[in-house]
């Protein structure tokens, strides 16, 4: 089944995000499809003036130890870090999506890539939590990944091209859940080579034939 | 468009007129009267705002640091506050809220992070008068819509949004099954046309 209309975040999913208690494995990917999905972006906007709303109707708590002068004399010393660090020009073009981009420095060459299989690759990001493993795949055009399940939850963003599964076909921006018990073979499309971002929370199982032989390799490791 | 007709009159500039946004932008000039104004009334509003007293990596003094944290960078930033796209409620709601996730992820990490939070917000590109028009239109419905919550669904929107409780966290503490609390949470949102794209993808995820 195809869609025109995108595979998104679940709603509880941009929620947390917006009040900004959502892991920071799962708001990379949340943050990579919201720079290709301008409804998305829209609705943050208004989850954003919701809480604030929130925030400003709140009874507040009055009785704190911080003083205003105290705080007029912490930003006289800021105000020379801040002038020590020139601005950082952001001009820069977007390669994949801003987040992703900063994850890998701007370099796609840098990364080390790993082969999983004769199709797909691999290269890990460093994202400073253990949770989740963040990585890129890279599946080469008409490739065809080996059929897979996870113990864990798997979030996939398409950042370039597209791949399909039994399912769907996944394009650009699309993000995508897998919860254990939902085995898929991706299939990279046949005009290019489909990069995508994914988050993993436990190792990944091979179901297909020799799948057994090929599951130690597949550890994950968080970084 | 107009069903929920609240009498605000319409405006033909998203700019904001409000005390609020009056005052940033003012500080936004390096104004200190105005700043303190602006410290009088959101210090106490931010200090209720890091009352996530569960969560990994809080710790006692963290109610003032973020007061602390949160000033500073307002003073910083200010200049960048722009009242046609934001209102300044909402602008300093983003600046508090990315450094309490800051703050907490350093507090709870002990491996170099290589992201802030700010780092996963993009500006928004939708900047044509009539889509910001449209926006501030959508806010003012929305202030209107929030105040006519049954209080069991505002309830749940505090606890996530002030308290900083996960949905999960927010069902154990009330008691409430998850799947309550993720219905509480679409009805408020519908109820104040907050339109999620996901609710709108009927069945194409995986169920």
């Amino acid at each position: 089944m195809t869609s025109k209309k995108g595979f998104c975040p679940e709603t509880e999913m941009l929620v947390e995000f917006s009040a900004g208690v959502l892991g920071p494995a799962e708001s990379i990917c949340v943050s990579a499809h919201l720079h290709f999905c301008s409804k998305c972006r829209e609705a943050l906007l208004q989850l954003d003036q919701l809480g604030a709303k929130l925030l400003g109707e709140g009874e507040g708590e009055p009785s704190g130890k911080t003083s205003f002068e105290e705080v007029l004399s912490k930003i006289e010393f800021a105000d020379e870090d801040v002038k020590m660090q020139s601005e950082p020009s952001d001009e820069k073009q977007v390669v994949f999506a801003p987040v992703v981009d900063r994850l890998m420095k701007h370099n796609l060459k840098s990364l080390k890539w790993k082969k999983l299989s004769s199709s797909v690759e691999m290269a890990q990001l460093e994202t400073g939590q253990n949770v989740f493993e963040v990585s890129l795949h890279k599946i080469c055009a008409g490739g065809k990944a080996p059929v897979h399940d996870h113990q864990g939850l798997e979030y996939t963003v398409v950042l370039k091209g597209s791949f399909s599964d039994e399912r769907s076909v996944y394009r650009e921006g699309d993000f995508i859940l897998r919860e254990p018990g939902q085995p898929h073979q991706p299939i990279g499309a046949q005009n290019g080579e489909c990069i995508c971002l994914s988050a993993q929370s436990a190792p990944i199982k091979l179901t297909g034939p020799f799948g057994f032989l090929m599951n130690k390799w597949l550890q994950i490791h968080p970084s | 468009m107009s069903a929920n007709g609240s009498g605000a009159p319409k405006a033909r500039s998203s700019k904001r007129t409000d005390k609020l946004s009056l005052l940033l932008t003012a500080v936004g000039n390096q104004d200190k009267a105005a700043f303190e104004e602006l410290f009088k009334h959101f210090s106490p509003l931010i200090r209720s705002f890091s009352q996530a007293n569960q969560h990994e990596g809080s710790y006692p003094g963290l109610h003032e640091d973020l007061v602390q944290e949160v000033m500073i960078k307002i003073w910083q930033k200010a200049g960048k506050f722009d009242p046609e796209k934001a209102s300044a409620t909402t602008w300093i709601y983003t600046v508090a809220r990315n450094c309490r996730i800051d703050m907490l992820r350093r507090k709870s990490n002990t491996q170099h992070l290589p992201l802030e939070n700010e780092d996963y917000w993009q500006e928004t590109d939708e900047n044509t008068p009539s889509s910001l028009l449209q926006q501030k239109r959508s806010e003012d419905k929305l202030h209107a819509a929030m105040d006519r919550l049954p209080h069991e669904q505002k309830e749940i929107l505090r606890k996530v949004y002030i308290e900083g409780k996960s949905h999960s966290e927010t069902s154990q503490e009330l008691g409430v099954p998850l799947g309550t609390v993720k219905s509480r949470v679409r009805l408020a949102l519908h109820k104040m046309q907050i339109f999620v794209p996901f609710d709108q993808q009927d069945g194409l995820i995986y169920d």
